[in-house]
Formats: structure tokens, sequence, C-alpha cells
């Protein structure tokens, strides 16, 4: 129906005007069918979605910056994309909700006051400087537009773990011997290599001078350690996306593992078994966004800002909070989610009604409410963000190997 | 390749290049005073310093050159106290007999089988650590073991290889600390070396450069980063820290290449920065242009320390000739 109407316009409408297709490459984080159907009402372009793994993602962003129009994906992604030459900046002049995005992605905590956390905070990567890198001091020129975040933990097995006491669960639990045989970790160099990372201090089996940019002396311990783990069967395998996470539950063989918000509402029977963790030493952040390809110019680079300014109007932002996920702009998605839904994601209260999630099924039940509270109060606790640290190459290899000799055990 | 086991059982090596020293002393091509440097013959000749030692060695020996108070020898009798005359030898018209020749154009392509080699192993870094085998090498490039060995000792003295602790040759891996302490120590150098260099520069060099960047005839900044080695850091009056500088880029700029194969396009910012630079030290603002050589290698550091990260979504199999083993 929509592409009808769309057609009727384009007939009218002057025909130097060519409005033909953006083509968007991401992850499945955001890059959702649901999003794509209410951009292209309200635009009336014609919108193609490429949803790709974490790093080929990344991978074909750099590499081949011809084949798409925006690259969704998330700020720690951004140095390898950026200084590869693929992206244009954003002029914030034509960003028309700038100003109401938070202070979390401008200034790099909730409140000046608040620490940025360890590694990738955005605003470290979110400014065009005059001389072409990307770095905090603010200026009129971005990067990448600050979009969806959200911050993560750790999933585990009450019946193991017990409740969290008031002082909240600790990231040790991820490697601790209660949970021998039943961890499994997410296999993303920027992400599960943090998760263990945490685990490792927080158990008090090493120590990070700066946790989000780690030495090569610090990689190899961190993967020494989890080698022996590894041999002393700790870890019953690793997954690459959340659907993955949610079988491992669903067939009973995990008790703690890296998990994502969206998954908490598909477990079923599970849900009051396997719990979010709320850790004592904070969680792992990550920041999503939108970047223009290099190559644009003209009428598309106008469809693009248009489809730039489409995600901070609210609808998007609806969408996303439905899967547990944060917007930058938070005035325009409370227009578009009911009070009850805006309560339990961004407000920490107890749902009053049962909710449902972007697939149309319940995944939260009335009378739960979200684990660490309201968006405040998750966001005032960031310990480290996903991060592409300098020595990037070489934790990715060695996470890797670590990676084939846990699978080639499983297998 | 069979050649090379002709060569090398002919003439050594010293011989060719004392003999060509000898015959363009005799004529005067080179003038008596001329100040002969190890460095600058063994990169002419395309050799290593070794054979060049040997054949200065000779020719003092039969008091055709003589050593003076500076570093490297004077062309002539000592007895005469010449002058010193500091000019490159790559200035004078040679004269080169027939047989010598062939014996160099065939030392030039063993050179260049050593070139490949030399950023072939610079370039697997980036993928981690790997061993070299010497069979494997031989018989890669069609030479005997003997040839490998000298290949292999010429990538160790230059510092991209070692040797592990089975006394296997190791390269790599390339860490991003390490890169930051090779840009560090150019910080250090390079600056340093300019200001040396600063009374050694030839300004109609340096015009050409700057019209060739204005005229944006490449857009490929390691041009000009070679220019400026080229026409700057080179005129250092000091031979020992110009090496240094050398072999301390030399691996930043075989990982340059490597990205660049990847398909790294142009840094327009880079290219922009050198004609600042070549600006400044055409008009001898000479300590404005060491600091704005220090910002653009801070620069130049992060940015590459990025790039590197890029290769972590590569695989080695892609870019990695046989004979480096991964470990």
């Amino acid at each position: 129906m929509s592409s009808y109407l769309y057609d009727a316009r384009r007939l009218a409408a002057p025909p130097t005007v060519k409005r033909d297709t953006l083509r968007i490459i991401g992850t499945d984080v955001t890059l959702l069918e649901e999003v794509r159907q209410l951009a292209m009402q309200d635009l009336q372009f014609n919108i193609e979605y490429e949803p790709l793994d974490f790093l080929t993602c990344q991978r074909s962003a750099a590499m081949n910056p011809g084949q798409y129009d925006i690259y969704e994906q998330c700020f720690h992604n951004l140095d390898i994309v950026w200084y590869w030459g693929a992206l244009q900046p954003i002029d914030t002049q034509r960003i028309a909700a700038w100003d109401k995005i938070g202070d979390l992605a401008k200034i790099g905590g909730v409140s000046k006051y608040m620490s940025q956390g360890y590694g990738d905070a955005p605003i470290k990567k979110l400014y065009v400087q005059p001389d072409g890198v990307i770095g905090q001091q603010s200026m009129r020129h971005i990067s990448m537009l600050p979009t969806v975040h959200n911050v993560d933990s750790f999933g585990f097995d009450r019946r193991i773990f017990g409740d969290e006491g008031a002082e909240g669960s600790s990231w040790a639990w991820l490697l601790d011997k209660r949970a021998k045989g039943r961890i499994a970790l997410v296999d993303e160099p920027a992400i599960g290599l943090f998760d263990v990372a945490l685990a490792a201090e927080a158990s008090g089996d090493l120590q990070f001078a700066d946790i989000g940019n780690m030495t090569v002396d610090e990689i190899d311990s961190l993967m020494a350690l989890l080698e022996t783990l590894r041999q002393q069967g700790f870890f019953c395998g690793s997954w690459l996306c959340a659907s993955d996470a949610e079988a491992l539950l669903h067939a009973d063989k995990v008790s703690a593992q890296s998990m994502w918000a969206p998954s908490y509402g598909n477990l079923g029977p599970m849900q009051d078994i396997f719990v979010e963790s709320v850790p004592r030493e904070g969680y792992r952040a990550w920041h999503g966004g939108t970047s223009l390809a290099r190559h644009l110019t003209g009428t598309k680079l106008g469809m693009a800002y248009e489809y730039l300014n489409w995600w901070l109007s609210g609808k998007a932002g609806a969408v996303m909070a439905r899967q547990g996920y944060y917007m930058t702009v938070q005035d325009q998605v409370r227009q578009y989610l009911s009070a009850d839904e805006w309560g339990y994601w961004y407000d920490g209260q107890k749902a009053r009604t049962d909710l449902t999630g972007t697939n149309g099924k319940t995944v939260v039940r009335k009378g739960q409410s979200r684990a660490g509270g309201s968006y405040l109060e998750r966001v005032s606790r960031i310990a480290v963000w996903n991060t592409v640290m300098d020595e990037y190459n070489y934790a990715a290899r060695a996470w890797k190997r670590f990676i084939s000799s846990l699978n080639e055990g499983q297998s | 390749m069979t050649n090379v086991k002709v060569l090398r059982g002919q003439e050594p090596l010293y011989e060719v290049i004392y003999q060509i020293l000898k015959r363009n002393i005799l004529s005067d091509e080179l003038p008596e005073g001329l100040v002969l440097i190890e460095g600058p013959i063994a990169k002419m000749m395309l050799t290593s310093r070794a054979p060049v030692q040997a054949a200065l060695r000779k020719l003092n020996d039969e008091g055709l050159i003589h050593r003076f108070r500076g570093r490297g020898y004077l062309v002539g009798d000592a007895a005469n106290d010449p002058e010193p005359v500091r000019r490159n030898i790559e200035e004078f018209q040679l004269d080169i007999s027939d047989q010598s020749k062939s014996a160099l154009e065939l030392r030039g392509t063993w050179m260049r089988v050593y070139d490949q080699v030399e950023d072939d192993v610079a370039a697997c870094q980036v993928f981690g650590e790997f061993r070299l085998i010497e069979t494997e090498l031989a018989d890669f490039l069609g030479v005997s073991r003997t040839v490998a060995r000298d290949v292999l000792s010429r990538l160790n003295e230059r510092g991209l290889i070692r040797k592990g602790a089975s006394s296997h040759w190791l390269a790599g891996p390339l860490t991003a600390r390490i890169l930051r302490e090779k840009y560090e120590l150019r910080a250090i150098m390079e600056p340093a070396a300019l200001k040396l260099a600063a009374d050694h520069i030839d300004p109609a060099e340096i015009t050409v450069i700057r019209n060739d960047i204005s005229q944006g005839h490449t857009r490929e900044s390691s041009i000009y980063e070679d220019a400026f080695q080229q026409h700057c850091l080179d005129r250092a009056p000091n031979d020992a820290l110009v090496e240094m500088i050398r072999n301390n880029r030399l691996l930043l700029s075989s990982v340059n290449k490597a990205l660049v194969r990847l398909g790294l396009p142009g840094d327009v910012v880079a290219v922009d920065q050198y004609r600042v630079l070549f600006d400044l030290i055409g008009s001898r603002q000479i300590t404005a242009a060491c600091e704005y050589l220090k910002e653009h290698l801070r620069l130049l550091a992060d940015k590459n320390l990025a790039r590197l990260k890029i290769v972590a979504l590569v695989t080695e199999a892609e870019a990695i000739p046989r004979y480096l083993t991964p470990l």
C-alpha cells in the first residue's frame, strides 16, 4: 500500500528529483524489518537493509564504502571505518534534534560528575577535529549520530547463585566454579573479551592498569587464564547471536553466560530462574549510531540526512525500547510508548500489565521490574565500554584461537 | 637464479667495488679530498656495508685514500693534506667497466629478490608471529641455502627478524606498542636530524617538491614521506643518525604498503601536512618545521594505530607467502 502511494507521488514530482533507494548496512541490533517499514512510510523513499554479523559489518563498512549509503553500528567500531576513509562528517546543523541528544553521548557520562567508564566511550570518537581525526573536543561536525545504546551484564541461574544481595552480584560469577562446565561466552573480541576481563578482575585473578586499553602482557595473562579454565572444563561453548544464547539456555546447558537485553524476554519458563545480573562492579556499555558513506552527495545525501533525522523522531526508539535498548532523544520516544511501557523500560517501575516485544509476543509479565532500575540508575554505573583497543589486532587473534579451541573441545 | 651461484664463484663483491672506486680515483672522476663513507657507497652499489668496508681498507692499504679526523676516508695521499670535500657519491658519473657492471647487475637481481622478501617479512608482522625456515625460503626464491642465509642475516641486521629461544628465525608480531614506540623514536630523531640538516638542504629541490604537491600530481602521502627523507633528513651530516632513522622507518613503511595493498585510500590530510612542512623548510623556518613535524608524527601515529586495527578482520592467508609459517 505504501509503495503504491509512493509511486503515485513520484509521478507528480518534478522529473529531475529522483528519489531512489537508500542502502543501509548494519547489524540485527538496529536493522529490524519493523523499523524499515516505519521509515519507508514516513520518508516516502525505498530503503534496503543489509544486516551483517558484527565483524563482517565493520570490515565491509571500511573496505567497500561504495556498496552502502548509511552505516549503522557502534562507536567502538568507528576507529576502523573512519580511518579507512569510508565515511564523511555529519553536519550537526542538519540534525534537527541535535540539541536534545543526552549527555551520555555528548559529554561522556550522564552528568559531568559521572565517570565516563573505561574504553571507547562514544564521546572519545564523536567529534571530527580540524585535522580530520575523531576526538572529544566539541565540534560542529560529528562522525556518527548517536542513537541506540544500552548497558549489559550477564545472566545467571538463581538456583545456583541464589538471589543477588543488597550489594548486587559480581562479574566474578561469570568465571565461578559453582557454574563450572555450564558457562558460555559471547564470541566477539570487542565484547566477550571485556566480559571475561571484568570477571577476572572481580575474582581477583588479574588486574588491569586500564581495562579499556590492555597491554600485550595483560592480554597474554587473560588468555592464559581463559585457557587454564578451558582445560579444566569451565566452558560449555560460545555464541555469536542472541538466539544462540537463548538456545543454550533452553537446552539446559548454561548456569552463567554473557547475555543481551532482548534475550531476557525470550526465556519462557526459564524467565524466573535465569536472570539479568546487576554487577556491583558496574556494566559493560555500548553505544550505537548512524554514519554517512563518503560518496554521498546531492539528493542522496539529502535522503540520508532525512533518514538520520527520522531515527531521532521517536518511532524507531519505541521499537528499540521494546527490546530493552535506549535512545538518545527520549522525549520523542515517550510519545510512541504506552505509559506502562515507558514506566517499565525507562523508569524502572513494576510493569502494571504484560508488555509485548518487537515480535508481538509477551516479553515482560505484569509485576516484573527491570534489573538495575531506571535509565539514569543503569547508565550511571558504566564500568567499561565495548572497545576496539589499541592492541585489538593482537587481542582479536588471541581471542579467535581461544574460541576455536573452545569449540573444538565441544565437538 | 643459477647465475647467482656462478657470480659468487667468481670475483668477491668487495673486489668489484674496489675495482670501480680505484678506476675512478685514478681517472680523477672522484676528486682529491672527497669524503668516502660506507653507507652511500653501499647504497649505490646495492650491497651491504661489509664489502664496502673491505674495499675501502684495500684502497687505504694501497695509499689511494687515507683516514682523516672525520668519519670515512679522503681520496688522495695523506701527505697532500687535502680539504675534505663533502658531496654525495651519487652525484658523480662513475665510469664502470662492463665486467663490473654485469657483476653489479646480478647483484641488483639479488637485491630485488631481497626487497620483495623484506616487504613480505615486514608486512606479515601485522598478522602475528611467524617462523622463517631457511630451506623453504631458498626453495621459494629458487636460490641456494647460502643466499637464503645471506637474506636472513640482512633481515636480522635491519631488525625485521630475530632468533627465538630454539634458534629459529622469528618475525613479529607487530603490536600497537611497537608501532607507538617507533613513532616516538621518529618524533625524537627526525626533528633532530632536520635541525642538523638545515644548512645542507637544497632549496631548489624543496621548490620542486612543493610545486609537485600544489599541482596535485599524486595524493599518495608516502611519496612525500620518502621525498622528505631523501631531500631533508638524509642531508643531516650524521650518518649513524640517518641510518637509525631509515631502519626505524622500515617496518612502518612496509606496514603502510601492506595496508595500501588491502585498499587503504590515500591520506589527503597527510599530503596537506607535507605541503606545510615543505613550505616551512623552503622558507628556512626550521624550528617551526621541527615542531610541525612532531605534531604531524603524533597524528600519524594515532591514525596508523587505528588503521592497524582493521587487520584483525583480514585473514592471514590472503597475504602471506608460504616460507612464513604462522605460530
